[in-house]
């Protein structure tokens, strides 16, 4: 978090080039969030993220609390997909623990987890048609995703922060007629996807202002260690769900979506792609949890008095930005040691993000980094 | 799980190794500090080992120790090896691994801001979340939140009236 310098230009030689801070409070910036960019006219020289507008504490609070009260905390952290850092802390602490996960639970998760994504895609669609003058875009995007909150509204209890995967399993079973509910509200999905076609991805202004835009190729992706559909978009076949598999993703038949351009495009086609394959995925868990029957949690002691044995362990999930880590070091106690929390946006909200605007027009700040889909929160947590 | 032989082949060249599987697709490899840089070089080089997904830091304060835990990841292998070394707490220095993993200089400067950890050689050691913050690196495990907090604010006695007649229930937030 920077104070803005404003030296007495009397004092300054001679220049053709000046600092602009975009952020924290500008409609293009995404979150609590500042770029402080340099421009010659309007081109970008150089780029420089600040973060810090956000910064909450969570994972020095976590040391202090008990392992049960920190399911409270880790939703918070990425509001656009809380499920996934439910999904990580939890496991974390199952493999410190030597937990198993019944069955039903984990196709629940799965279920809630691919629920979670099709939410922050649609995000992303609106915020990022938003950056270029498609507010219709953005509407239709938050109201598509407004009804799948109710859905999680009635699971859980709760629209955002669900507090609903717990260490063991998830924290009660799914209501009556839910699963009908979804598939219900899939269809409806469906049916609204040619539309988004038609307005977003079909659209000249978008075609020709996101193609080029931010570009990366893959051998750059992999050195700045770009995860998630930043990644796949410019062409490269990587997905923790398949190459690092978690509960019961196995079992699940789903394909990773690619694209080549590595360009703002490219990656939101490639979310596109994935509100598709997530739409499947739900559909194998609603199928499978007609059939699977069982308990949702496994047997845990008193969790006001629970001690995990001493150990680490770091847990990666496949969360709709990329690769979210939690590393929780335990020493024998009722509250963790330690818990590191590796944001998904930790590379493309800060360095990657520097590196993609040098060269790029001031108009286009916006679109890049709505197209990363950066999620600042995951940064500062 | 056992550790596969390739990475085992890469692990036996270098000294003061110990390596053990640490679950599915885990493996834990604890290595001296002055060997560390050498041991990415290789996993990168040989195997594959070239996305560094994370650095953590652990403050084991007891030891007078920082531990710096490099969790990479191999796409080819689909392994993830962490790589755990442990520094002296005082002065709190050690190398940048930049030029191996260009990711490592955001988790480095992380690391510094929140851990007082220095990083010869990383791009950047300037504040990044903190930058008006002037007290001791605050993930330390002597920075004491709650002393802070009360040395700072003032405390406000919070209790309406609901909460009260919860009170007078039996109920309530205090202990």
């Amino acid at each position: 978090m920077t104070t803005p310098q404003v030296p007495d230009p009397a004092t300054l030689a001679p220049s053709e080039e000046y600092d602009l801070y975009f952020g924290p409070n500008h409609p293009g910036i995404e979150g609590n969030y500042s770029v402080r960019v340099r421009l010659k006219g309007d081109v970008i020289c150089q780029a420089v993220a600040d973060g810090g507008y956000l910064h909450r504490g969570f994972e020095k609070i976590m040391e202090d609390r008990l392992w049960v009260q920190n399911i409270a905390l880790v939703p918070r952290i990425c509001v656009p997909d809380p499920v996934p850092m439910e999904e990580s802390y939890a496991r974390a602490v199952e493999m410190i623990g030597g937990l198993e996960v019944p069955l039903r639970a984990q196709w629940i998760r799965v279920l809630m987890l691919e629920l979670s994504r099709i939410c922050a895609h649609l995000f992303t669609f609106g915020g990022n048609a938003a950056t270029i003058g498609l507010y219709t875009n953005m509407f239709w995007g938050v109201t598509m995703r407004d009804l799948f909150l109710d859905i999680f509204e009635e699971i859980t209890g709760a629209r955002i922060y669900h507090i609903y995967i717990t260490p063991g399993g998830v924290r009660r079973d799914l209501p009556e007629g839910v699963l009908e509910r979804i598939e219900a509200l899939l269809v409806e999905l469906e049916e609204r996807m040619p539309q988004f076609e038609d307005l977003f991805f079909n659209n000249a202004v978008v075609i020709d202002r996101a193609t080029g835009t931010g570009r990366m190729s893959a051998e750059e992706a992999l050195a700045w260690g770009v995860t998630g559909p930043n990644l796949r978009a410019t062409g490269v076949a990587s997905d923790v769900r398949r190459d690092d598999p978690y509960l019961v993703y196995p079992q699940v038949d789903f394909d990773i979506v690619t694209e080549t351009g590595g360009d703002a495009l490219a990656r939101m086609m490639v979310r596109k792609g994935e509100v598709v394959q997530a739409v499947k995925i739900v559909r194998q868990a609603i199928a499978a949890l007609r059939k699977v029957g069982g308990p949702v949690r496994c047997e845990l002691p008193n969790p006001l008095a629970w001690d995990l044995p001493a150990g680490d362990a770091y847990a990666r999930t496949e969360s709709s930005k990329g690769e979210l880590g939690f590393y929780i070091v335990s020493n024998g106690g009722p509250r963790p040691y330690r818990v590191h929390v590796r944001g998904a946006s930790s590379m493309h909200a800060v360095q990657v993000l520097e590196k993609l605007l040098v060269g790029s027009r001031i108009e286009d700040v916006a679109q890049i980094m709505f197209s990363l889909d950066a999620c600042p929160p995951e940064v500062d947590r | 799980m056992s550790i596969p032989a390739r990475l085992n082949e890469v692990l036996n060249e270098l000294p003061a190794i110990q390596a053990r599987p640490a679950g599915a697709r885990r493996v834990r490899v604890d290595v001296a500090p002055q060997g560390l840089p050498a041991l990415l070089e290789l996993l990168k080089g040989r195997l594959g080992f070239i996305h560094l997904s994370a650095i953590s830091c652990v403050d084991w304060i007891e030891d007078g120790q920082f531990e710096l835990v490099y969790h990479v990841w191999s796409h080819e292998m689909k392994l993830l090896v962490s790589c755990h070394v442990r520094i002296a707490r005082e002065p709190g220095v050690y190398v940048s691994v930049h030029d191996i993993h260009e990711p490592a200089g955001f988790f480095e400067r992380d690391i510094h801001e929140m851990f007082g950890v220095h990083f010869d050689g990383a791009p950047s050691m300037e504040k990044f979340i903190l930058t008006s913050w002037e007290g001791p690196p605050p993930m330390r495990k002597d920075f004491n939140t709650r002393k802070h907090v009360e040395e700072t604010f003032e405390w406000v006695d919070y209790r309406p009236d609901w909460l009260k007649d919860i009170e007078r229930k039996g109920g309530g937030i205090e202990s």
